[in-house]
Formats: C-alpha cells, sequence, structure tokens
C-alpha cells in the first residue's frame, strides 16, 4: 500500500517535470520566433505565446514546490521527440501548422488530467489556469492559419496540419511506450496500449 | 525585397547566424551538428529565407543534410 503511494507520488512528480519542461522548452522557441518576427500581429501574438509558456513553466514549478517536491531535470521533451517524427519545418505556415498540431495535443492531455478524480488542489488549480490561455493558442494559430491561405494556399496549410497530425500520433505512442508506466493514470490503467489520439 | 545570394553572402548571412567567421563554414559540415538544437536550425533556415528573396516548405529541406546542400538547394530555387 505504502509502496502503491509512493508510485503514485514519483509519477506525478514526473508528469509535472515533464509538463514544467516542455512548457519551458515551447517559451524558449517562442521566444526566438518573437525576437525575429517582422513588426505586426503575428510578432505580438508570439509575444504573448512565449510569455504564457513561460507563466506556465513558472506555475508548474510552483505547484510542484506546492506538493513539496522539486522539479526533476528532465533532458526529453515531447517537442523533440514531435519534430523528428514531422520532419523541420520551413516556413511560418508549417511552423504554426506544427504548433496547432502540439497545442491540441497540449489541451487534450491537460483536459484528460484536469477530469481525474481525486487531483491535489494545486495540480487542479494550475491545470485551470493553464487550460485558459491554451484555448488562446489554439485560437490564435488558426486565426494566422487563415489568413496564411492566401499566401501558402489552403491545401498546401491542409497537408501540412494532416502531416503533423500523423507525426504527434507517432511521438505521443512512442512516449506511451516508454513512459505508460508513469501515465498510468491518465489512461485508466491502460498504459501503453491506451488510445492515442484523442480529438479536442 | 531579399539579397541575391552569392556563396559568399550565404556564407555570411549564415555565419552571423551562428556567431562564426564565413571562412570557417566547412560546405561539408553536417547542419546537425553545426546547430545542435533542432529549433534552433528551424530558426535559422527561416532567417536565411528573409535574407534571401526565396520561399522554402520542408519539401525542399528533405534531402539537405550538409551547409553544401543548403546552398546548393538554395541556388537551384533562384535559378
Amino acid at each position: 500500500m505504502a509502496k502503491d503511494v509512493a508510485k503514485a507520488r514519483g509519477n506525478q512528480i514526473w508528469l509535472l517535470s515533464f509538463y514544467r519542461v516542455s512548457e519551458i522548452t515551447g517559451a524558449l522557441f517562442f521566444g526566438r520566433l518573437a525576437k525575429s518576427a517582422k513588426p505586426g500581429p503575428i510578432q505580438m501574438d508570439l509575444t504573448r505565446h512565449f510569455a504564457d509558456e513561460a507563466a506556465h513553466a513558472r506555475l508548474w514549478t510552483d505547484c510542484l514546490a506546492k506538493l513539496g517536491a522539486v522539479p526533476l531535470k528532465l533532458e526529453e521533451t515531447y517537442q523533440e521527440r514531435y519534430l523528428a517524427a514531422a520532419g523541420m519545418p520551413a516556413n511560418l505556415m508549417e511552423v504554426l501548422a506544427l504548433t496547432q498540431i502540439f497545442e491540441r495535443r497540449v489541451i487534450n492531455q491537460y483536459s484528460r488530467h484536469a477530469r481525474l478524480p481525486g487531483l491535489d488542489a494545486p495540480v487542479r488549480e494550475t491545470l485551470a489556469l493553464i487550460m485558459e490561455d491554451e484555448k488562446w493558442h489554439l485560437q490564435w494559430i488558426r486565426d494566422a492559419l487563415r489568413g496564411m491561405e492566401a499566401e501558402y494556399g489552403a491545401d498546401a496549410i491542409a497537408t501540412a496540419l494532416k502531416r503533423y497530425a500523423a507525426a504527434d500520433k507517432e511521438a505521443y505512442a512512442d512516449v506511451l511506450a516508454r513512459h505508460g508506466d508513469k501515465l498510468d493514470v491518465l489512461m485508466g490503467g491502460r498504459g501503453a496500449d491506451a488510445e492515442t489520439d484523442e480529438e479536442e | 525585397m531579399g539579397n541575391p545570394l552569392t556563396r559568399e553572402a550565404f556564407k555570411t548571412a549564415m555565419a552571423r547566424f551562428l556567431k562564426r567567421k564565413p571562412e570557417s563554414l566547412d560546405e561539408n559540415a553536417l547542419l546537425l551538428e553545426l546547430v545542435q538544437e533542432s529549433f534552433l536550425l528551424v530558426e535559422m533556415i527561416m532567417e536565411l529565407q528573409d535574407q534571401f528573396p526565396i520561399r522554402l516548405s520542408q519539401e525542399d529541406l528533405r534531402a539537405v543534410r550538409t551547409v553544401g546542400d543548403l546552398l546548393g538547394m538554395l541556388a537551384a530555387k533562384t535559378a
């Protein structure tokens, strides 16, 4: 019994640390994009997105502290695995399409987590705060991609989204295969056999 | 409006991004060794497109491995 509790706590700390490092990676990426973007609405949205990701990393760090834990130093990030599966985007449209699919994954993951019974209050509160921002992330990128249709073509954008959705599925399946034990609680005990493509 | 693509301009732009001297860029060097973080490589490719009158897609990068491959592909696209 005590062993199960310790294991569940260890898994929770790993998962929250994984969220934290993913948010940090997102902040670093959006920070660089915001720095090099041309002046205009997309530059403004990229800057806000960057700030949100950094704030989320802080929220997860604070959440872990409230749980009496410190973040684990994880080398691996979801984005690196996703990018390896997706191939390198070469223009802003492809970067935003890649991000749109990633953000959909994030919001699905956080929603699934928020629905778990008996969540610790700091985790529940942190998920609620972050998910508000995540909705805006999906919205602004969707709008920006629509605004790019004249320049890149709606078909090219749809093709990119489809390609990145397949890559995301592959990356998520890979994470489940390697860390299914730690994600078991989220998957209702189905671990690596869980469905990997819950839709928005 | 971008700059015309020449070998020298390409190396200067790339060296500026990488904070290196243009002459230190070996055309046989693997891009993933020069720029070890993938997101940084994405940013560099986007910067190069800002510098030169060119638009790339993921498909264009499929066969690009080295600095020379990248230069050759850009040159073919602007020809």
